[in-house]
């Protein structure tokens, strides 16, 4: 499916550049998916787990030719954990600070875990169990990043 | 198969040195460094020509822009024994994490295993100028591209993801925290080398400092500085004949295959499964029961990692930690009190990942510890790091 397009602006003149992802031979297709809003996973082609992030080795049934191919997910999940960011350590956080990152479980797979900003703000009544779906920001031309928003409070 | 370590109890602590602990000491690290393994090698009653092997914890932990610079910004074992004057036959330097655990192992197999007869092992930490872990970073390549672009980034967001998912499973309140970081302070304190030498902290100042990462604050987190310790180990035997009461290493375990995540990603509970399994191996290796322990000295370069070890080294139910520290039962003055931090960790003295916990086990173990001494002092642990990627050292002050 495709999940929802939440964006944030993401160019303010003077602000500085958040860092942007290098695709490599193995990421390409996850950032070409995510630059247009849609969350894809890598999976072994050998025990069919998904794996965040993929490696040369299949976390789960340790194949060394995994041949992971990605394919989209749900984007749905539960919070975790969660912790409130204040102090910005990379370029271009500065502006968004304090900011909430979540643990998310996906509904995909047990332990299927992906940590991302959730964009409904530092104040929002996040929660253990908390159902989260994915959204994007658009950070640079033709490149978006994964992210969450509470599901239902917006 | 028995998990008992072959070398159990051969192998002893013979004698330290520590440096002062500073925000940026103007000396250069690997010249304090050398300094520091000759005063070592002095208090154990040695000269440096008979110490024949040489090891060092050196990874420089920092997330921030800073290329480690050897003899700068790290000081491997190599640098050093080049510099030593002297001709070591065995020379080996253990870059994971957990280092001082990770460090001892290494020198103690040594000897064990005849590589070496008298081991030097230190470590030398360093602060760079500007914030340690900021970074400049435009773009993010390789196992980065995973989390930098969404602002999931260095050991302040690794520790507050499963601080937070501890206390809300567990109903903890964030305030309980203080009885850990006020009891590191106050022995920290005491300790003339110590950063905070003199500078106890009360709960109202913990309680008062911003969060900077939520539910962590300021003084939950240890501060980056320079300093520099070493310690000399030798055979039993030949230690047995040394000025110092002899500390012996009775066993080692480190975490050996945490679960692959995101970078930095480290849930509570692959910290606690990861854990048991370090615990395990750590008793069995060194032949002893948790409840032979009675100087267990946690890390606490985050203070959450205090919680983990109590219940993991058992001696607390799991999610009881934040109770368990309360009414001074942590307290190392009270004569019931269960020393977790009474050489001050990393909270009290300054970032030397785990030497405090190692001076601590050694000082006390080998009567050295001055009005910090205790009566009781028999078998300690000393812990270092997260107990699902670092390790542990069972030190006896009597072989068996």
């Amino acid at each position: 499916m495709t999940a929802s397009r939440e964006t944030e602006s993401a160019t303010e003149p003077g602000a500085a550049a958040r860092p942007v992802p290098v695709p490599d031979d193995l990421s390409a297709p996850y950032w070409a998916a995510a630059a247009e809003h849609r969350l894809v996973l890598a999976r072994c082609s050998a025990c069919a787990a998904f794996a965040i992030p993929p490696d040369q080795i299949c976390p789960h049934c340790h194949s060394t030719t995994p041949g992971f191919a990605f394919e989209p997910v749900s984007g749905r999940g539960r919070v975790r954990s969660w912790t409130t960011i204040r102090q910005a350590f990379l370029p271009g956080f500065d502006r968004h600070v304090p900011f909430v990152l979540v643990d998310v479980e996906l509904v995909e797979q047990e332990e299927l875990r992906m940590v991302g900003r959730l964009l409904d703000g530092p104040d929002a009544p996040v929660r253990l169990g908390a159902s989260v779906r994915a959204a994007f920001e658009d950070i640079a031309p033709g490149v978006a990043v994964p992210a969450f928003v509470l599901e239902g409070a917006r | 198969m028995s998990g008992r370590f072959a070398a159990s109890n051969k192998v002893a602590v013979a004698g330290y040195a520590h440096s002062d602990v500073r925000r940026h000491i103007s000396r250069p690290l690997g010249a304090l460094a050398l300094d520091t393994v000759r005063n070592a090698i002095a208090d154990a009653g040695l000269r440096p020509e008979q110490v024949d092997g040489v090891v060092a914890a050196s990874l420089f932990p920092t997330s921030g822009s800073h290329a480690a610079a050897d003899g700068v910004s790290t000081v491997t074992a190599g640098w050093l024994a080049q510099r030593l004057g002297t001709d070591p036959r065995y020379v080996s330097s253990f870059q994971g994490i957990g280092q001082i655990p990770g460090a001892v192992a290494t020198a103690v197999n040594a000897i064990a295993a005849g590589a070496a007869d008298h081991v030097v092992m230190f470590r030398a930490l360093h602060n760079p100028v500007g914030r340690y872990h900021a970074n400049t970073m435009r773009e993010a390549a390789g196992i980065d591209q995973w989390t930098v672009p969404q602002g999931f980034f260095g050991p302040l967001s690794m520790i507050g993801l499963p601080y937070n998912e501890y206390l809300q499973r567990y109903g903890a309140d964030r305030e309980s925290m203080a009885a850990v970081v006020v009891e590191a302070r106050k022995n920290g304190a005491r300790i003339p080398w110590s950063y905070w030498y003199e500078r106890p902290l009360t709960t109202e100042e913990y309680l008062a400092a911003p969060m900077i990462s939520d539910p962590v604050r300021r003084f939950d987190c240890d501060i980056p500085v320079d300093g520099v310790a070493a310690f000399v180990l030798t055979s039993a035997e030949r230690a047995r004949d040394l000025p110092h009461r002899p500390v012996y290493v009775s066993g080692y375990a480190g975490g050996a295959s945490a679960a692959r995540r995101l970078p930095l990603h480290w849930p509570l509970d692959d910290i606690m499964t990861g854990g048991e399994a370090t615990v395990r191996r750590l008793f069995e290796h060194a032949g002893v029961k948790p409840e032979e322990v009675d100087l267990p000295q946690l890390y606490d370069g985050f203070s959450p990692f205090v919680y983990f070890w109590l219940e993991l080294l058992g001696f607390c139910p799991r999610g009881e930690a934040h109770r368990f520290v309360q009414d001074g039962r942590i307290d190392a003055d009270r004569p019931d009190g269960l020393p977790v931090l009474s050489g001050g960790g990393a909270l009290g003295n300054g970032r030397m990942h785990g030497v405090p916990q190692m001076l601590e086990c050694y000082l006390q173990l080998s009567g050295r510890a001055g009005e910090r001494q205790r009566d009781r002092a028999t078998v300690a642990v000393a812990c270092q790091s997260s107990p699902h990627y670092g390790g542990a050292v069972v030190y006896s002050a009597a072989p068996f």
